[in-house]
């Protein structure tokens, strides 16, 4: 009798930890994707129906919002343009970054960590503080108006990112497995290249993604260092937030739209990473 | 070859490539107005469409002013001409500028053109267009006006009357008020609301009356949404329906009369003991002294005050042009109903017309912030009232000291800084 009661309560128990865990996956779901919805739902409706409440459902397929954005001069250079520097940014960021992230994991020196906070230092400061003396050197260097310019500076902001995340994903791998490669006949460029780079690889992509994020997001010194060669945020975002509650719909439709194909497309690595690091 | 200069030579060589991409256009506007996509997408087609090779760009205040800094601190840039409101070019040293004398061009108005002198002897700028606040309300709630109230002549206490009625007949607060972080409220104090009881807005700070200026405040904000906290575009929620009866700029209403014209309707604002206070909303455009070409920047400055470019400027942006014009009769709904409100409010016979602070160089968002923190704290957080006057009263007299700002219609003229009575 005791012994149906402990099972009865258990499958109870089973029952409701079930619940729950459903519950929370479907409540973090939608906390992602209901915005989404709504995002595109009103980037294709009318003004009037922007404006109505309640919202309907389902889209009403209104292309007006959209067909005046890709009427709006200069947004595919813009978009160019952002892509060029987030692309950039993602490359400069992993390969200062990528190293750096090696050394701390692998080797002790002096100030290590010190290095380790410092490297936390440049987020701390806020853009608009540093945009100011920036945009003068960059102007007397000719660094200004430039995607290459513009790219060092998101480098600078996501190589925080890039050294923690590799840091850890080196730390992740053991060293042993390096000393065997060493014992097998690799030298130390080999034995990183053919055994400590493959493993690491789907990380190293991870941090890229953030990296990439970081700069597509970044609208301050997008607007302050580049004129000619604005990126989509600069160029869109300050716009929107005094534009018709339609327009801001469809613009932030655009803004977000490329970085989740972006990420989209390089889901796997993701996924890869978090692989590693959960190990 | 050692890795810096490597490294440097790859940089310069990508910063090369990059350059030649850029199309390089003749005049960059480096404006903060005309910022909503639709009004640059205007600016850019309708108005600077005859203007040569013009790159048009709409800024938030932050972004814009730090690259213009950026490039009068380095000693040469790429804008050509600025667009910017007063407040912005007060906050500026005049020496950056270049005077504009010369060019023969300027406003109809005196009072403009002496503001655009911004203390000094000669043009820092040249008033570009202007606007002014109004007071809009949906026609559904024309119906609660109090008994015998002229929604062109009202006073406080009507609107105060007629804001109760809609609350209760609706059961919900209606009246809204731009209190948002980027809504214009510290403009409905300075220009409306003391010019009305106190006939001042300096002198007259701490006054009896603005006292009871304050109190009518709290009356009035027992009928607003509560979430006006949160607004800072009224035509947003006139659309919505969220609020009946707003307060706000012209060209932030424009879009609720574009859309459904016959819904809307736009009055001049209320009338306190004082008379009808009310104030304009000035933009100018001006040169700065590092422009890369003086010729070109110059001749965009003498067109954008042309009168049929100030009319396809009014098209555009919802602001008014600043030079004699026969203005046509196809204009939009919003251009009409603000037109016609600025129009009633300055002609009525209680009209109280305010300037627009003068002489406090970069000091006015601090004076801004006296006003903002008065509200919050009388209205928002309940203190009483005579406490938080006398409290901010030391701050704003510091202001006024601090600047040597001389008084501004409609308080009395000082000789020296504007005392605080």
């Amino acid at each position: 009798m005791t012994a149906v009661t402990t099972d009865v309560a258990g499958a109870d128990t089973r029952r409701a930890g079930r619940w729950v865990y459903v519950s929370a996956v479907g409540l973090l779901c939608a906390w992602v994707l209901v915005p989404l919805y709504f995002l595109l739902i009103n980037t294709l409706s009318s003004p009037e129906t922007v404006n109505s409440f309640p919202k309907p459902f389902i889209p009403e397929f209104d292309l007006g919002s959209l067909t005046f954005f890709a009427n709006f001069a200069g947004m595919l250079t813009a978009l160019k343009n952002s892509i060029l520097v987030a692309g950039l940014t993602m490359i400069m960021s992993i390969v200062i970054g990528a190293p750096a992230g090696y050394a701390l994991s692998r080797f002790d020196f002096r100030g290590k960590e010190l290095f380790r906070l410092l490297i936390l230092l440049t987020r701390a400061f806020p853009l608009p503080l540093l945009a100011l003396p920036l945009a003068v050197m960059f102007i007397q260097t000719g660094l200004d108006d430039t995607v290459f310019g513009l790219a060092l500076v998101h480098t600078t902001l996501a190589i925080p990112f890039a050294v923690l995340i590799t840091f850890a994903l080196f730390s992740g791998i053991p060293l042993e497995l390096e000393e065997a490669a060493w014992t097998l006949g690799c030298t130390r460029l080999t034995a990183f290249s053919k055994v400590v780079l493959p493993l690491i690889l789907p990380g190293i992509t991870a941090s890229a993604i953030f990296a990439f994020v970081i700069s597509w997001n970044e609208v301050f010194a997008a607007a302050v260092l580049t004129i000619e060669n604005r990126t989509l945020t600069a160029f869109l975002l300050q716009n929107l937030d005094t534009s018709p509650l339609h327009l801001k719909f469809a613009g932030g439709f655009i803004l977000v739209m490329p970085a989740l194909i972006f990420i989209f497309a390089v889901r796997k690595y993701l996924f890869a990473m978090w692989g590693i690091a959960s190990r | 070859m050692t890795l810096h200069s490597r490294i440097l030579g790859a940089a310069s060589g990508a910063a090369i490539a990059c350059t030649a991409f850029a199309a390089q256009a003749e005049v960059l506007f480096w404006s903060t107005q005309a910022k909503p996509v639709e009004e640059a997408q205007a600016m850019r087609e309708q108005v600077l469409a005859d203007a040569g090779d013009v790159d048009y760009q709409p800024n938030d205040g932050g972004p814009w002013l730090t690259r213009l800094q950026a490039e009068l601190q380095a000693g040469s840039g790429t804008i050509g001409v600025l667009g910017a409101l007063h407040g912005d070019f007060s906050a500026m040293n005049p020496d950056d500028l270049v005077d504009l004398d010369d060019l023969g061009v300027m406003s109809a108005s005196g009072t403009f053109n002496d503001l655009a002198k911004l203390g000094t002897g000669s043009m820092q700028y040249i008033p570009w267009m202007q606007a002014s606040y109004i007071m809009a309300a949906s026609k559904e709630a024309l119906q609660y006006l109090p008994e015998g109230a002229d929604i062109d002549a009202l006073t406080y206490d009507q609107l105060i009357q007629w804001a109760a009625n809609a609350h209760e007949a609706a059961g919900e607060p209606k009246f809204g008020f731009p209190a948002g972080p980027k809504g214009l409220k510290h403009r409905f104090f300075q220009g409306y609301l003391y010019p009305s009881f106190t006939n001042g807005v300096v002198r007259t700070f701490a006054s009896d009356e603005a006292v009871t200026a304050w109190e009518k405040m709290r009356e009035l904000w027992a009928h607003t949404n509560p979430a006006s906290t949160n607004f800072s575009f009224m035509q947003e929620q006139l659309l919505s329906g969220d609020a009946w009866i707003v307060f706000d700029h012209t060209s932030r209403l424009a879009q609720a009369f574009n859309e459904r014209p016959d819904d809307f309707v736009a009055f001049p604002a209320p009338a306190g003991p004082t008379g009808r206070g009310f104030m304009p909303v000035l933009a100018g455009v001006a040169i700065p002294r590092t422009a890369p070409n003086m010729d070109a920047a110059r001749a965009l400055v003498e067109y954008m005050l042309k009168p049929e470019t100030q009319i396809a400027t009014l098209r555009a942006t919802n602001f008014f042009p600043v030079v004699e014009v026969a203005l046509p009769g196809d204009l939009p709904p919003s251009v009409k109903a603000a037109g016609d409100a600025v129009a009633k409010m300055s002609a009525s016979a209680d009209a109280n017309p305010g300037l627009l602070p003068a002489g406090l160089g970069d000091k006015g968002g601090d004076f801004n912030r006296v006003f903002v923190d008065s509200f919050e704290r009388i209205v928002l957080a309940g203190h009483d009232i005579r406490a938080v006057l006398d409290d901010q009263k030391g701050r704003l007299a510091a202001i006024m000291e601090e600047t040597g700002a001389p008084c501004w219609a409609p308080d009395a003229p000082s000789d020296g800084a504007c005392p605080v009575e």
